[in-house]
């Protein structure tokens, strides 16, 4: 009469066992199957609550989402900065047209350096004056003030060590001076790393906003079905079995929110497109807004999901606790 | 089928539902539980159930004592009793076929298996015309009638009912317990919990009868 195990002494029930083992993975998939279609049923049965809901996680998606758009465009900017990531080294204004090029020739044996290009002092006004259109005030002048200078290409992309290629440039005998805007890169940098960090601590304040908001629709749906909880419990539902049905709700509000923020995206996306391709155009930029593309739709999607689930599992774990049957 | 040895319950440290019941049931008995409201007759079917712990001594049921028995097997050890409840607690959003189902569903029978079955109980309990029925458009002899038909459509060992005929006019009280009489012929262990005593002197089952949280009276008559 004491035995622990409830395989022991079964008495009728003694062939449930062997009907769990046989069909236990069909019935667990056929549950799963009706759960999951059923609790989408529910959700459709009242749109305009459903969709409040889902529009509440999408808005709180898209805020990380836009900016880690916008950071992906940034990162696009600098992936351009890298190849115009040059040094531009003046030489004194003595410096004669022969002596130059034997000075470029020298500085492009440097180590680090991939490349050079002269640009003599006549070929400096020329340029001037096309990019200024100062043709005129050029024209008055007697002497060519601008003196020749070596646009050097670096091999090598990390600021510090263009830094010291741009010292030892300076050493030069004949070199006036090496203009190096590394500064501003640096910021660049530090300014994407910073957005990176903003971007995360919001995608995890947020996320948890998504956890919030479905826990406590979960929460209203769990004390709606109370009765229907208690009475399959009385009658032997485990607590996988009741948690289910939820458990689909929740990861259907992810899907449903994750959808409607990937739609809200692109209408913005395209909302904006013109005034920023305009906006572009005037810089003489080509600039198109970056999209999510597929594999980061599918992320999001997914993840949003993810978060569906777990604030279901959160709720419906801690209200069952709460719900005895009477 | 179920002992209780020296059980006491006590809620809130102070008052005392159960003390010191003991008694037994044999496999395939029928017998009823008396004493008017507050005597301790839910408590005691709470304990059958599971749904509490005794404060002092063993329940055993069908071989397990309940008090060792894991939280996460409690699930299928409710699977082998049927209960029968005194406000029926249907599922009001289903319809009837669905409601007896319930058990089966939980249990993941095979819906063929379980359809035969399910309709195998409303036929017993006279309502398998009604099986497309909401809950609310049956009376409240029938919904009871469907409230047992859910008790007893997985054929558990044990069957247990609370009032079952509490809302119902003495003519329906009747036909309710020649059902619980009809499955304890077939084997099934019946403990019914009541207080109407005319209804029980007249069917002659074996009565436990409690008074105060203890067990007054065991025997044939009321």
């Amino acid at each position: 009469m004491s035995e622990r195990q409830p395989s022991g002494a079964r008495p009728r029930g003694a062939q449930k066992p062997q009907r769990r083992a046989s069909g236990g993975g069909r019935a667990w998939l056929r549950h799963h199957r009706a759960m999951m279609s059923d609790s989408a049923l529910r959700l459709v049965k009242r749109p305009i609550a459903t969709l409040l809901t889902m529009l509440a996680i999408a808005i709180a998606l898209i805020l990380p989402a836009g900016l880690w758009l916008a950071l992906d465009s940034a990162r696009l900017l600098d992936a351009e900065l890298d190849e115009s990531a040059t040094l531009t080294v003046y030489f004194a204004a003595d410096v004669g047209e022969s002596r130059a090029m034997d000075l470029a020739a020298e500085v492009g044996e440097q180590p680090g350096v991939a490349g050079t290009r002269l640009v003599t002092a006549a070929e400096g006004l020329a340029d001037f004056q096309q990019t200024l259109g100062v043709d005129d005030a050029l024209a008055q002048l007697e002497t060519n003030p601008l003196p020749a200078s070596v646009v050097v290409t670096p091999d090598v992309t990390a600021p510090a060590a263009v830094q010291a290629l741009s010292q030892r440039l300076q050493a030069f005998d004949g070199v006036d001076e090496v203009r190096l805007d590394l500064a501003w890169l640096d910021r660049l940098q530090q300014l994407a790393a910073l957005g990176q960090r903003v971007a995360l601590a919001l995608a995890l304040l947020f996320g948890l906003g998504v956890l919030l908001v479905v826990g406590n629709t979960i929460r209203l749906a769990v004390e709606s079905r109370r009765q229907e909880i208690e009475v399959v419990t009385l009658i032997g539902a485990t607590h996988a079995f009741v948690r289910r049905p939820f458990l689909y709700s929740g990861a259907w509000y992810g899907l449903g929110g994750g959808a409607l923020s990937l739609i809200i995206l692109a209408l913005g996306g395209n909302w904006l497109a013109s005034p920023v391709a305009a906006l572009a155009e005037s810089y003489g930029a080509h600039f198109a807004l970056p999209s999510l593309g597929i594999g980061n739709s599918a992320f999001l999607l997914l993840f949003s999901t993810i978060l569906g689930w777990l604030g279901a599992w959160l709720a419906v774990g801690r209200h069952l606790a709460d719900i005895k049957p009477r | 089928m179920i002992a209780f040895e020296h059980v006491g319950k006590r809620y809130g440290g102070r008052f005392e539902a159960l003390a010191d019941i003991n008694f037994r049931v044999e496999r395939g008995e029928m017998l009823f539980l008396t004493g008017h409201s507050g005597a301790g007759k839910s408590s005691l079917l709470r304990l059958v159930m599971r749904l509490e712990r005794p404060s002092r001594g063993r329940v055993l049921v069908a071989g397990h004592d309940l008090d060792r028995l894991h939280i996460s097997q409690v699930p299928y050890y409710r699977r082998q009793i049927g209960v029968v409840f005194q406000d029926h607690q249907l599922l009001l959003d289903r319809d009837i076929f669905a409601n007896v189902a319930l058990p089966l569903t939980i249990q993941g029978v095979d819906p063929a298996d379980a359809a035969r079955r399910v309709r195998a109980a409303l036929d017993k309990v006279g309502l398998l015309h009604r099986e497309r029925a909401l809950p609310i458009e049956l009376s409240t002899g029938e919904q009871q009638r469907v409230g047992i038909a859910r008790a007893v459509v997985n054929k558990p060992a044990l069957l247990l009912a609370d009032e079952p005929t509490g809302n119902l006019d003495p003519q329906l009280s009747a036909d309710i317990m020649r059902l619980f009489e009809d499955f304890n012929r077939i084997g099934t262990t019946v403990l019914v919990a009541s207080h109407d005593l005319a209804l029980i002197a007249r069917l002659r089952h074996r009565v436990l009868k409690l008074r105060d949280g203890r067990l007054v009276g065991d025997g044939e008559v009321a």
